[in-house]
């Protein structure tokens, strides 16, 4: 079984067609890349996969489960249990530190713990930087502390929106060193991007056009 | 970590990283919080205030004799055991005896002259109060008809009545030779606009050796400071007794009512004025702080932050800014209301602590009602559009 399988699904916004019939699989360790121009649907696949919208036809089975069919309560549940989301905003609260913020994704799963947290800002290589605020921090560095808070619940899927869209290319690179770590220690990645650098150090990348997935395209170089 | 005290932390850092939109509506509260307190002080300071205020305009209540029997030492000391001795601002009793002066029949009252004082603190005496024996405070009336001023001789003349052994036609027609005069040296001039002009006052002890007759007041004039439930208690409990009359003088205590009741009734109304001002300013920052957090909303959200999580954090901010603000305010209100009391009643308040809780209970109800619509509208943000930036 797959670990998430979307199954003909279309989003409709009044007149307009989000998603048109789009299926896709995703395995368990997977590192799948979203690509498609402003407007293609990349968002709107990224928030129904990250149970921040619902699709409005099909299904969109993660671990079995149709997250299609489920009440906005049950749809924050897996979020907060199964899904690790990373912005390209980076989206910190300004007035937690580094570890703070990485506590919050802990305080709303289970129970806030500072040397786990402290660990996974190591693992991003920040741990100096922990007691510092969002404003005191770098792009780049700001990015790490999102993928730190985004992993320290260890979800199943992890889900990054433009996640090198604001860096330069000294943190791309380094955001996109963690990545391959990750991949490597069996994290399943879907990544949204604009950027075919970034896209081609997925396993697969999946194009979308005007609401429908025209190209799927396997990396053939992929390594880890 | 604790999740309380990751929370804790969390609206901590909140209010005191975020400290300018914070400190708007801590002020806010704090403001709501000093003026409900100060206002609430007063409400309950007011009553004594004001009673103070109207003790200056004379007694307010009078005992008479229940019988044909002149008051007593006796009778007026128990009717007094009825009133809590705290109260007792002044109990003056007062003699009248027909007297002439100069052959013009004059009314004289024998008076305790430290308790009418007290009783009457508004009667204007241009001179001095008689303190000693021979001394007598005349009404400007009486003055001006004799042409008498300050450090003038005058005599007082009482008729003992028909001596034993006069004719009927002598008894009848009020000739008696059996008169007893006393010379006073007038000490003061007593103005008051009032009938008190038309008497002259001396001590009851030169009252008693003019007369020559011991003891026995028509009348005891008091002051108490209580209100008008406690002074008919005490007025209904005197009565019970019997041997003395007691009664309220209507003009002081209906009008200390009025005003009080109007007064109470007026910081009534603006405590609660700024109540509701208290609530929208509070509201309204709160609205302003949903706002701006409406992606850090939107963020926790995505995080899976029930909407529980997010009404208690937002809750927990307000509800600590409103015991904060509260706590500030009953100390900043004991300050306001002395100033108040300092300036308008010239006099000084104490401090209330059961204020305290209370203000700070007050607050937070305050803060956590203008909370409730904010709270409302942070629950509805939908994490994908405020991620998205729309």
């Amino acid at each position: 079984m797959s670990l998430l399988e979307i199954k003909n699904v279309s989003k409709i916004y009044g007149p307009l067609k989000a998603l048109d019939n789009v299926s896709l699989k995703v395995e368990n360790g997977e590192w799948v890349a979203i690509m498609g121009p402003s407007g293609s649907g990349k968002s709107t696949m990224m928030n129904i996969i990250g149970c921040m919208d619902k699709a409005s036809t099909g299904e969109v089975l993660l671990d079995g489960v149709d997250i299609a069919k489920e009440s906005d309560k049950k749809l924050t549940a897996i979020r907060r249990d199964k899904i690790g989301l990373i912005f390209q905003q980076f989206h910190l609260v300004n007035y937690l530190t580094a570890v703070e913020n990485v506590m919050v994704s802990q305080y709303y799963h289970s129970m806030p713990d500072e040397k786990e947290a402290l660990e996974a800002l190591e693992r991003v290589g920040l741990k100096d930087r922990a007691k510092h605020l969002p404003s005191q921090l770098s792009g780049g560095e700001q990015q790490r502390v999102c993928i730190a808070r985004a992993l320290i619940n260890h979800p199943e899927i992890v889900l990054a929106d433009e996640p090198t869209g604001n860096l330069d290319e000294d943190n791309e690179n380094i955001v996109l060193d963690i990545f391959k770590q990750l991949h490597r220690e069996g994290t399943t990645l879907i990544v949204v991007t604009h950027d075919p650098e970034v896209a081609e150090e997925a396993q697969r990348t999946v194009v979308l056009e005007h609401g429908r997935l025209v190209k799927e395209i396997i990396n053939e170089n992929f390594t880890d | 970590m604790k999740r309380q005290k990751m929370f804790l932390k969390m609206i901590t850092a909140s209010i005191l990283r975020r400290r300018s939109r914070m400190l708007v509506a801590l002020l806010a509260i704090a403001v709501g919080a000093t003026i409900l307190s100060g206002l609430v002080t007063i409400y309950y300071d007011v009553p004594r205030q004001m009673g103070e205020q109207f003790r200056n305009y004379g007694a307010n209540m009078i005992f008479t004799p229940a019988s044909g029997e002149r008051l007593t030492d006796d009778t007026v000391s128990e009717a007094l055991s009825q009133i809590d001795s705290a109260n007792v601002v002044g109990c003056a009793p007062y003699r009248y005896e027909a007297v002439t002066i100069l052959e013009r029949p004059y009314m004289a009252a024998g008076v305790d002259m430290a308790e009418v004082e007290k009783t009457s603190p508004y009667w204007s005496i241009n001179g001095e109060w008689p303190s000693q024996s021979g001394e007598i405070l005349v009404g400007t009336s009486v003055a001006s008809t004799f042409a008498l001023s300050v450090g003038d001789d005058m005599t007082l003349t009482y008729d003992l009545g028909a001596p034993e052994g006069a004719t009927v036609d002598e008894a009848k027609n009020g000739i008696s030779e059996n008169v007893n005069e006393k010379s006073f040296s007038v000490v003061g001039i007593l103005d008051t606009g009032g009938n008190e002009e038309d008497y002259v006052y001396i001590s009851l002890e030169d009252m008693e050796a003019l007369t020559t007759e011991k003891g026995g007041y028509d009348v005891a004039e008091l002051s108490v400071s209580a209100n008008s439930d406690e002074l008919s208690a005490y007025v209904d409990s005197i009565n019970e007794d019997g041997a003395v009359s007691a009664r309220l003088v209507k003009r002081v205590t209906q009008s200390e009512n009025t005003v009080l009741s109007k007064l109470q009734a007026l910081v009534f109304l603006v405590t609660a004025i700024v109540l509701v001002l208290t609530m929208i300013c509070v509201a309204t920052t709160m609205m302003a702080v949903v706002a701006e957090r409406r992606k850090e909303v939107g963020l926790r959200k995505a995080l899976g932050a029930s909407n529980k999580s997010i009404i208690f954090e937002f809750m927990g901010e307000g509800l600590l800014l409103g015991g904060v603000g509260g706590l500030l305010g009953s100390v900043l209100g004991f300050l306001f209301a002395q100033m108040v009391s300092a300036n308008v009643f010239n006099s000084s308040i104490t401090f209330h602590f059961a204020l305290v809780p209370l203000t700070i209970l007050v607050s937070v109800l305050v803060t956590g009602l203008s909370c409730i619509l904010p709270v409302r509208s942070a629950i509805d943000i939908d994490p994908a559009l405020v991620l998205k930036g729309e």
